[in-house]
Order: C-alpha cells, then structure tokens, then sequence
C-alpha cells in the first residue's frame, strides 16, 4: 500500500515513519479500473461495463433477451435510478455480437436531444469496455441523428434563429436546381461543406465509433464535409441509431429518415410513460387566424410565381403537368437537399395512385387551395365552440366548396410537387400552406380517431377572442401502429409505465413480455411523504376551490422555507401549471417568504422561454456543485418534467405542489375522453387520474440516479391520501411510502426528513450485506450454476 | 518595550497642523520631558523646545494618516510633530500616552479612547474582528492591554503576521453577493400624500448595475450629461412602478413618450446577447434549445394547441413584457457569479464602469474556445453509475490513529530509542530531511500531476490530525507536531500551502489549521519574550 514515491524516503530516520504512516492514506494505485463484468444470459455473453451489477438489471436483462429471442414487443417497467439504459444498451449490443450472423440494428429513440447525449455518453462508455475486452470485431458505428440546425456547420446557415430557417438557409444553398445554376453561373453560393461531401461520394463515411452531435460535427469540420447528410446517409447502415420519437412516430419525418430501417431492427422508446400523448401530436394540427392570413399570402405568392414561369418557362408547369398524369409520385428519388418533410398521414393509408385531375394543373390546384382557405376562415367566424368528426366535415366541405374527399387527401403531395415545380427554397415562408394542406390531407384520410374542434376563444380567458380550428387525434395507436408492424421487436421502457395493463390497450399491441420490476435497496435511500396539511394544521392541495386561497399558497411556502432550511444542496419543486407557479411565486414575493428563502437558496425557475430555462439549469448546477445550494422552480408536464435529471447534489429533495391534472374542461381533452370511453372501455375518472399520477411520479422519480444515491419526495395535497389516487404510482414509490408517512403536516415532514438525511449520511456497506443488492461476476455465476443444477 | 526611557525621532515641528513648512530636527522623549532640537543650529534659539509632561494636557494624533502628526496640548500653546511614518508616529504616541498620566496626573484621559481613534477604521475592524474569533487572543487582550501591560500596539506589533495573513486573504476573496433580491422592493407611502418613496442603497445599485446591464448603459450614456443622478434614478423608479402595475397598456403608452424610460421597460438587449454566447458553451444534457430545433411538432400548428399559444395576440406588447420569473433567475444567476470588481460600492459611476468592463472581458472570454473538455469529461462522469464500480475518487484508505498521543508518543519514543547520544542534533536533522522529502515529494507530484483532490484529502487529514493530537496531548498544550519541525521547514511549509492553495481553492480546513498554528507560536513567542 506504500506510495512508490515515498518509498525513495530514507527509511532510518524516525520522523519519515511518521509521514509515510500519515501518507499511507493515499495509495493511488490506479489497478485495474476496468475490470468489468462478462456473463452469460443463456446462449448470449454479455459484456456490461462495470464491477458490479444490480439484481434487477440482470433480470430486465432476461426479459428483454427474451423478448428479442421470440421477435416480440415488450413491455418493461424499472425504476428510475436502476441503470436502465445501460442494461438496454449492454445487452442489445451483446445479443448482436453474439450472433455475428445476423446482427440487429438497435433503434433507440429518446424524447429530447440532450437525453439522447446522455444515452451516447453512457454507449460510450460501453463501447471503449467492448473494444479493450473483445478487440476489433467489438466495432460498431453508432450516433445520433438531429436536424440540420443541431447539425450544420456552415456558419451562415447555422447562425439562424429557428430550425426552419436553418432547415430553409440549407435549401437555399444544396437544391438541385440551385447547384446547377451555380456549376454554371460562379456567383451563386453554394454550401462548401455539402460540395465536398457529394464530390466524396462513396468515400464519404463515418469510421467505426460512437458519435454523438457534437462529434459528429467536430467530424464533418475536420474532413470539410455536412455532417447532416453524411449522418443521414450513415444512419442506414450504423448498428446503433439514437434520435427522438419523432424521427420513427410522426409520419411526415418518419418517411423521410426511417424509411430505409431494415425490419430486423430493435426499437427502444426510452422513458415511454408519455408515448401516447406523442403520438396523438404527431397526427394533430390546429389552424388559428394566423395560419390563414399566411396561406393567403402564400397562395398570391405562389400564383406570381405560376404566372412568371408561364412567361418565361412554361414547358417546366407542363412537364409536371405530364409527370402527374403518369402518376408519379414526387416523393420518389429526389436529390439529397431537395427533400423536406414527407406526407403527415401514415405510409400505410396513403392510396397508391395518381393525383386527380381536377388539382394537376398548378392554377387548378391553387384555386382549391384558396377556396379551402376560404371555407376555413369562415368556419373560424363562430361564436360556439363546434365539434364533429372527419366525415361530416369533408362532407361540408364537399358541398360548400366543392373539393371532395380525394382532392383533400393529394393536397400535401400535391403541394409538395408544386413547390419543387416553382424551385421555392424558403420554405420557412411556406409554412403556413403547409400547414392547410397537412390539415387537408389528414382530413382526408381518416375516417375515425379523430375529430375537429372549433373554438372561438380559450376557455379560461373568454374575454380574448383566438379562434381555433383544431385537428385532433384521439387514437395513440394509429402513429405507432406501423412501428408494431414494421420493425420485429419494440421495447416500450420507463420508469413510470403504471398500470402497466393499460399501455396496451392505449396503442393496441400484444407484448411478449410485459413486466414491472421493483427496486431492491441496500438502504431505504428513498423517502416519499404525503403532506396532506401545512404548518396551521389546514388541508393544502391545488384543487380548484383551494387554489387561489392565500392560507393554502403561504401553507406551501412555508413547507418550502422549512425546508431551504434543513435540506442541503438542490431542491426540486413541481407545480401543476406555468400559470400557478406564476401566481404563487409572484404571491411568495408579496408576502416576503421568497425573499426569506432567497436567503437560505438561490432561486432559479423555469420559464416559458426555453433558452432562458436552459441557463436557469446550467446555473442551478453550478449553484449545487459549489455548495451554494438552490431551489429549481419547474412544472409537471414542462420541458423540464420531461427529461432533465435532478440526480445526487442536484435534488435531495423534490416537492410535487398539487395533483398535476389536465385542464379538465378543455375540449380536445374531453373529446379524447370520450373517445377512450367508447373504444377500449377506460372511465374519464381513471385516465384522468392515471395521466395525473404518472406526470407525478415522472417528476419526483428524477431524483434518484443509483442505489448509492438519495432523495425524499413530497406530495403536497391532500388528495394523494386517497387510496385510489396514491395507488396509481409506480409500486417501487408506493413500497417505499410508509402509512406513516401518509398524512403529514409540515413540522412533521421536516421532522422527518431531518432523521432521513442524517440517516443518509452516514456510510454504509455498498454492497448490502446478506440482502445481494449488488451481484458481482462471481455472484452471477453462482446463480447460473444452480439455476443449472434446478433444471 | 515598556523598560524603554528614551525615545529619539526624527521629526519636523510645525506650529500649526497646516503648517506646509516645519522644522526638521530630533524630538527625544523621556519619561519626563520631551525636548525637541532643530537640525539647522541657527534656528534652535527660537524653535528648540524643552518642555515637562506634566505642562501637557493632551495629546492627539491625526486620524488621516498622511501626514503622521503628534498634536501636544500645552497650557501656552500647540506643538505639531510631522513623523516620517507612521510607526515612528505610534511609538511617540504610546510613549507620550503613558508619560502624561504619570507626570500630568488627572488631567490627562485614559489611553485607549484616544488610540482607538487614531486607527484608520478598517485596521480597527480588523483588529476586532480578530478578537471576536479567537476567544484565546481576547483573553489575551484583556490581560495585556486592559491591565496596562502592553500597549494595543505593542500587543499587535507581535501578531502583525496575523493581521497582515487576514489582509491578504481578504483581498484575494471578495464578499459574496446577498442572496435575497434586495432591490425588489416596494415603495414606502406615507399614507397622506399621494406620493411614494424609494430608498436605494449603493448595495442595490450595485446590484441593479449588475443585473441590468442596459440600466448600467443608460446611466453611463445619460449620466451627467443628460440627467442628474437623482433624475436617473427617478426615472428608474417610475418604470418599475409602472412595471409593478402590471398593465402593461399603461407602460406602454409611457415608454412611447419617453425614450428614456423605455429602457428600463423594455427587454435588455445587453442581456440578449450575453445569453447568446452562454447558451453556447451550455452543457448538451441540459441543453433544450437544442431540442427545439429538433423537434417536429413545433412546427406552428403542428401538435397540440398548449397553453402558451395565446400570447401571440399581444404581439405589440411583446418588447415590454419582462415577467418577474425572469428578473429571479437573472438575480440567482448574478450572485452566483459572485462579485466580478473590486470597487468600494459608492461611487455609482465607478461601479457601472468597472461592471461593464468585467463583462466586456467575460464575454471575450466566453467567445473564444469552442471545445469543452470539462464538461465532456462530466457528461462521462454522469453518465457512470458510481456503486457499481470502484469509486472514482483518488483511492483514499481512511486514516485511523485511535488515540493520537500514544502513537506520537511512541513514535517519539522511537526516535529518542535509535538516536540515543546526540539525539536533539540528529532529530533536527531528520526532520529536517524528512519534511525535505515530504516538499520533494509534494512539488514532484505538482509537476506529475497529483489530482488536487488527492492532495487536498491528505492535507486534510494530516492537519485535521495534528490539531486533534494537540488538543488531546494534554499534558503539554502547546505543543504541537509542526513544533518539532525546524523553522526552516515552518517557512517552506507556509510556502507549500500556498502553492496548495493554488491547486486547490478549498484548502479551509488546512488554513485554520495553520491559523491555529501560528496563534499558538504567536503566544509560545509571547511567552518566551515574558520570561
């Protein structure tokens, strides 16, 4: 144990035993840091890149192989805080490399981008174990893929505000007909990058590795060529692919990048609590007053443009003209930086023929789009909120306008060749009109799931008139049915996914495999509580009649205020709305206690502005990592809620203020009720309060990251004392809930989490004793053989 | 000191305190007289005084300490005594306080008032400060000063390291900012009339300026060209009252008349480019702009309508609204910045300066350098599961001395054992050595490369040791392990802590270690001078 450097020390004088006994404390021996784990699950070896593994992992492990073994769609429930990801991901790869023969692609989809940055960190990190331990046949091509505006390196393109006009300044430089004028005519620009990229052709490749955007774009600068394009030209033939939902769920994306995904392909939807909610947005769209207004000066802009080419080059009109009555279809083989997004409605309901006649010719076709608008802007003139399905509504249409049910459904298409047709490259204008035709075509295809929402004014501020016209989805198992169907195995994992039983029905899918695992602890390091009364002994809760009352609003800052004062570092609190935490901050203020817990805690919040939101968080884990301590103000449901972990230092403590409801008397909210009703059997009253109870446990699950972390949970409201709320939480919560944490008042809960977190603190044995929370290899193995020894 | 009869200084002697001229001579004092002898001999009929304590009747030193000067009050008139420096000044001081009483009698007023007095403030506090925190040094204080023993600057003239160690920690480490918004605050009315009032402290400008860098601006621009200060801040309130209000339409309608107050309603440019070059360097897994401009259902339209579609209407008003939510992250975000400058809050021109300096350089900082190791290496770091794997933390076995007298005890016992004979001798030297080795060791493994954390770890529980051992040695308080070592190796061992101290910021507990130390061999010199 020696330090090698202090062992030069002359050993005879008497005060170096001194020294070197003190300096025995250190022994920076670095042996060994990667020793890591390979076992066996059945036929596969699986390589899993640290010393020790956690029981549950190990059998997420086994279920999961399973559920590739039958080439089936499972269905796995894990706690938060169990390694998931890197199970998934250790094991996915190891069944490909074990079966050399056939190697599966994973598809791994995650809901933000900088969840997809943690999941390639931790492959990463898997990957350099993989390659020390098995050598070069361990290699793989991984990375994530994202839009231009996360991906371009040319600074003139990349410099623009939105993804639109990253994704139009792109166009603008690589559209074919812009290329060939500029290979004639010097003085157009073109995109550097993009030239040399197509000019590499073939040799244009991504090395073996893992590449997340960053690398990716540090890549593209060294060699001089788009990342964008080389991703997705490399996107078809990497093992590993991350990129977010929408990439595989909405269509109008979906056909674009994930059209080549071979079908022996793993499909992981990672945190998949919300998934159905995804799905439903990406066959939804609303029409306001805006949408109109722009299409109309889309539409003029359009007819000039028509009118110029008539002048100047009308053989252009006549041959797609001609090309339209040959039936072919525009999305065929376009050139790289000529395609944006694809058809919104699903691969599967688009029919396989020409477009009508009636819209062929460019002027024909516009004139029914004006008419379309037309009839829009006066369904948007009325004084009552309107509801119908999709065929009474192209029925309407049909008989006001006169554009039948086929015309509507080749509207995007249709569009979509016009625009190429007429070489338009700011598309970023274009949007609107697009917009009308996704809404078109939607319209025009689905018959059931759907309906449309009138509403002449928002529900909650009446005196403001803002007419919508909304298209809404209400069957989650439409968007991802093609998912099911296309690719051999999906997994639907989260943290959250209770009542398990539920997933299913929602998006209509049998999983092999449908499991909940729980969590099993060396300690109890997590505390949830209900406070169901404040410090004056009066029930809190943000239910309607009690929201705006000011003892429920001072109840919750004391709660808070006590506990800036016990708890260290971070601190999480969860609101139901933007709108409620507006109100209660602004009332904190008022009366002082934001002022007194300034005092204690930096305060940082979240914020409709997701710029500003995103260096409240950079901040707030700078104010935790130099001690400074600090409270995170985010909401249920936020951007926040939805994919930043408040792990270790960075939350000790979350406070879930009320029950995180829908706004229950929105109307696409109702008709989709409604619709859950009618179809698969769910009562309002049980979605309702499993939507609710999910986002709940979605917030306060984000404290914990490992065993050897810790946390408490608040649930502040009286409500969750109910049985048949409070039962709707994840079991590995409800395990931990004690009845005596049932129903707390304040100084009780600071009480409590007094004795936690000195509990917590204290060191304690890793590896759990007698209770086998950590397995080891040899541990592993031991298993194996009396498993053998069993059968 | 208190033995010393005589004191000669050279001094000028002025008949008034303004007097620009002076005599340049010698003053000597002793325990009765105080004579002054002019340098030029032709002047010492006129100017050379000769004078008995006991005439005096006070004496007074000036407070501003350029020029040093000693006022003696005699019954006939004034005498004015220029030191070269301060030093000089206090001795003389000290010397003519004790002589007074004995010879003046009950005339003369008790020394401390007038001494206190004549501290610039700061060492005063200083010197307080010191006080309230060592109970030990108090006791001292007590004992020596108030019972006449020593004089307060005799007594601080032995522990200047301690007052001159404090003032360099402080100004290394300046004060951190206050957590609370303290300029968010509501107007004070006085019920009658129909007009409210705002205080501003030069703590809140400072933190406004901070905040607010375009109010910083403004005051740059407009200040005192324009404006009056007070017109300035007028201005200011009315638009945060305005703001407060919360009708927006009102604000409006008065940053359209007046340009002026518009840019303190309006949303802070300066602010907006900051934030640009910051989201840039923000850490990926936090990063949700990006997701924004991944995302496909926020194509307007697309998706859901949410909640916060409705504020397109408000489109006009869109500049003017700045919501409170965004004034508390600023706030939060400023303070943990910390303070940037060094300038005496007060003078509210300098502070805007030097503010917008400070940033002028963050930002040009914030510009260059695209890569971010640090936070590639933390992502990895974040990424791991930590108790599946053997900690990542420098491999440290806790140190574990049960009962630390015995094991310095028989370590002592060791070395008495093996060096019998000229044992003190050898002893010295090998501690000498060995503390040789140690710092060979220490700045080898600086240029190695020794994690800070590593070395901080040990440092930590060497010193947290060696105080827990002096404290438990009992039978011989004061001494302590970094007694035994020479004062050679005392000096290299100040020199390596600060070279720690660069390595690692957190070295608190080594430095009240040290404190610790060095009162105590202030007191063992205290000590050795008494006997």
């Amino acid at each position: 144990l020696l330090n090698p450097s202090l062992s030069s020390l002359p050993s005879s004088s008497p005060s170096i035993t001194n020294i070197q006994t003190i300096s025995l404390s250190i022994h920076t021996q670095n042996t060994n840091q990667n020793k890591t784990m390979k076992f066996q699950i059945e036929d596969i070896t699986v390589y899993f890149p640290y010393d020790h593994i956690y029981p549950e992992q190990y059998s997420y492990m086994l279920d999961l192989k399973r559920s590739l073994d039958a080439k089936g769609h499972s269905l796995l429930e894990m706690p938060t805080g169990t390694g998931k990801t890197i199970a998934l991901l250790s094991l996915i790869t190891s069944y490909s490399l074990s079966k050399p023969s056939n190697p599966i692609k994973l598809i791994y989809c995650t809901r933000t981008v900088h969840e997809m940055e943690k999941t390639l960190a931790e492959l990463k990190l898997l990957y350099k174990y993989q390659l020390d331990n098995i050598g070069p046949s361990a290699r793989m091509l991984a990375l994530g893929l994202s839009s231009r505006k996360n991906l371009c390196v040319n600074p003139d393109v990349v410099s623009a505000e939105n993804r639109d006009s990253v994704d139009a300044g792109c166009r603008k430089l690589t559209a074919s007909w812009v290329r060939a004028l500029a290979a004639e005519n010097n003085g157009i620009p073109t995109c550097d990058w993009f030239e040399r990229y197509e000019r590499a052709g073939s040799d244009a490749v991504l090395p073996p590795g893992v590449y997340t955007l960053q690398d990716l774009r540090v890549f593209g600068k060294e060699k001089g060529w788009c990342p964008y394009f080389l991703a997705r030209h490399m996107v078809q033939f990497a093992n590993v692919v991350v990129y977010s939902y929408q990439y595989l769920l909405d269509p109008k994306v979906a056909g674009i990048i994930s059209k080549e995904m071979q079908r022996e392909s793993v499909v992981v939807f990672d945190e998949a609590h919300n998934i159905d909610n995804v799905c439903i947005e990406a066959l939804s769209v609303s029409v306001r007053k805006q949408t109109i207004e722009g299409a109309t000066r889309n539409i003029n802009k359009m007819a000039q443009e028509i009118n110029r080419f008539k002048a100047t080059d009308a053989g252009r009109l006549r041959a797609e003209y001609n090309r339209l009555v040959d039936g072919l279809a525009q999305r065929g083989d376009l050139p790289l930086g000529d395609t944006w997004l694809a058809n919104p409605a699903l691969p599967d309901d688009i029919l396989k023929e020409a477009v009508p006649g009636n819209i062929r010719r460019a002027e024909h076709f516009l004139s029914v789009l004006r008419r379309l608008v037309q009839y829009l802007k006066g369904r948007l003139e009325t004084d009552n909120v309107e509801k119908e399905g999709p065929l009474t509504f192209v029925n309407a249409v049909n008989s006001h306008v006169g554009i039948d049910q086929k015309m509507l459904k080749f509207c995007y298409d249709r569009l979509h060749s016009l625009m190429l047709t007429l070489e338009i490259t700011d598309t970023d204008e274009f949007l609107h009109i697009q917009t009308i035709c996704d809404f078109a075509t939607l319209v025009g295809t689905y018959t059931r799931g759907f309906s449309i929402i009138i509403e002449p004014y928002d529900e909650r501020m009446p005196h403001i008139p803002d007419p919508v016209l909304q298209l809404t989805c209400h069957d989650a198992s439409l968007a991802i049915k093609p998912v099911f169907d296309r690719f051999q195995s999906v997994v639907i994992t989260s943290g959250t996914l209770s009542p398990i039983d539920l997933y299913p029905r929602l998006l209509n899918f049998n999983p092999v495999v449908s499991r909940s695992f729980t969590m099993s602890l060396t300690r109890d390091c997590i505390c949830p509580m209900v406070l169901s009364r404040g410090s004056d002994q009066l029930p809190v809760s943000t239910k309607f009649d009690l929201r705006s009352d000011p003892g429920v609003e001072r109840n919750y800052g004391r709660l808070l205020l006590e506990m800036v004062s016990v708890v260290p570092d971070g601190i999480v609190c969860f609101f139901v709305s933007y709108s409620y935490m507006d109100a209660i901050v602004n009332s904190w203020n008022e009366t002082g206690i934001l002022k007194d817990i300034m005092q204690r805690k930096l305060v940082f919040i979240e914020t409709q502005d997701v710029v500003e939101t995103t260096l409240a968080l950079d901040n707030y884990r700078k104010a935790c990592d130099c001690g400074r301590g600090a409270v995170f103000f985010s909401v249920a449901r936020g951007k926040v809620a939805e994919g930043i972990d408040f792990d270790r230092h960075y939350g000790r403590l979350v406070i879930m203020f009320g029950v995180p409801f829908q706004y229950t008397l929105s109307k696409i909210l109702l008709a989709r009720l409604e619709y859950l009703r009618e179809t698969f059997q769910i009562k309002e009253g049980d979605f309702l309060t499993f939507d609710a109870l999910r986002q709940a446990a979605q917030c306060v699950g984000r404290v914990i990251r490992s065993k050897a972390d810790y946390g408490m949970m608040i649930f502040a409201d009286k409500r969750y004392t109910r049985h048949d709320k409070r039962s709707k939480l994840p079991g590995w919560i409800l395990s931990h809930l004690r009845d005596a944490h049932l129903n707390l008042s304040t100084d009780m809960a600071v009480h409590i989490a007094r004795e936690f977190l000195r509990k917590m603190a204290q060191p304690y044995d890793k590896t759990g004793g007698g209770k086998k929370t950590l397995l080891s290899q040899e541990d592993l193995e031991e298993m194996n053989g009396n498993e053998g020894m069993m059968f | 000191m208190r033995d010393v009869q005589v004191v000669v200084k050279r001094v000028k002697y002025k008949s008034s305190a303004k007097d620009g001229g002076g005599v340049h001579g010698i003053l000597k004092l002793t325990r009765e007289r105080f004579a002054f002898k002019p340098n030029d001999p032709s002047l010492s009929s006129s100017k050379a005084l000769n004078l008995e304590f006991r005439l005096i009747k006070g004496h007074k030193s000036s407070k501003d300490l350029v020029p040093p000067l000693l006022h003696l009050t005699h019954h006939q008139g004034n005498y004015f005594f220029e030191f070269k420096n301060i030093e000089d000044r206090n001795l003389c001081r000290d010397f003519v306080a004790k002589a007074i009483p004995k010879s003046g009698g009950p005339t003369s007023e008790k020394v401390a008032p007038p001494n206190d007095e004549q501290l610039s403030s700061a060492e005063m506090m200083r010197r307080m400060k010191l006080l309230q925190e060592d109970s030990v040094l108090q006791k001292f204080h007590k004992q020596f000063v108030s019972g006449d023993v020593l004089s307060e600057t005799e007594f601080w003239a032995t522990r200047k390291k301690l007052l001159d160690a404090n003032a360099s920690i402080k100004s290394k480490q300046m004060v951190g900012l206050k957590g609370e918004m303290i300029y968010n605050v509501k107007p004070s009315s006085d019920g009658q009339s129909n007009r409210v009032t705002f205080n501003l402290t030069p703590e809140m400008i400072y933190q406004i300026f901070a905040e607010k860098p375009a109010v910083r601006q403004a005051y740059l621009d407009s200040v005192p060209n324009k404006m009056t200060e007070k017109e300035f801040w007028t201005k200011y309130w009315r638009a945060q009252y305005l703001h407060s209000t919360k009708n927006i339409v009102a604000a409006a309608a008065e940053a359209a008349e007046d340009e002026e107050l518009a840019v303190f309603l309006k949303q802070d440019d300066i602010l907006a480019s900051e934030t640009r070059h910051k989201i840039r360097k923000v850490d990926p897994t936090l990063d949700m702009e990006a997701d924004e401009g991944d995302d496909y259902t926020h194509i307007p339209g697309h998706g859901l309508a949410n909640e916060n579609s409705k504020d397109e209407l408000e489109a006009q008003y869109e500049p003017l609204k700045r919501s409170f939510l965004q004034d508390v992250n600023r706030h939060a975000a400023v303070v943990l910045e910390g303070r940037t400058i060094d300038v005496e809050a007060g003078d509210t021109r300098s502070v805007a300066e030097a503010l917008a300096r400070s940033k002028l350089k963050l930002a040009k900082e914030a510009s260059d350098g695209n890569a971010h190791p640090e936070w590639l290496e933390r992502i990895t770091r974040m990424a791991e599961i930590e108790d599946l794997q053997a900690p990542r933390d420098p491999p440290v076995a806790p140190l574990c001395i049960k009962d630390p007298r015995d094991y310095f005890d028989s370590q002592q016992v060791n070395a008495l054992n093996q060096l019998s004979g000229t044992r003190h001798m050898k002893s010295r030297l090998s501690t000498s050595e060995a503390y040789g080795s140690i710092r060979n060791y220490i700045s080898e493994s600086r240029t190695m490369g020794l994690s800070p954390e590593l070395a901080f770890e040990v440092f930590n529980s060497l010193t947290q040791n060696i105080s827990i051992s002096k404290y438990q040695l009992g039978k011989n308080p004061n001494e302590s392990v970094l007694d035994t070592l020479p004062s050679v190796a005392k000096e290299e061992l100040w020199l390596v802590r600060d070279a720690l101290s660069k390595i690692y910021p957190k070295l608190q507990a080594l430095d009240a270690a040290f404190a610790h130390y060095e009162l105590d061999h202030g007191r063992d010199q205290q000590r050795a001078a008494k006997d």
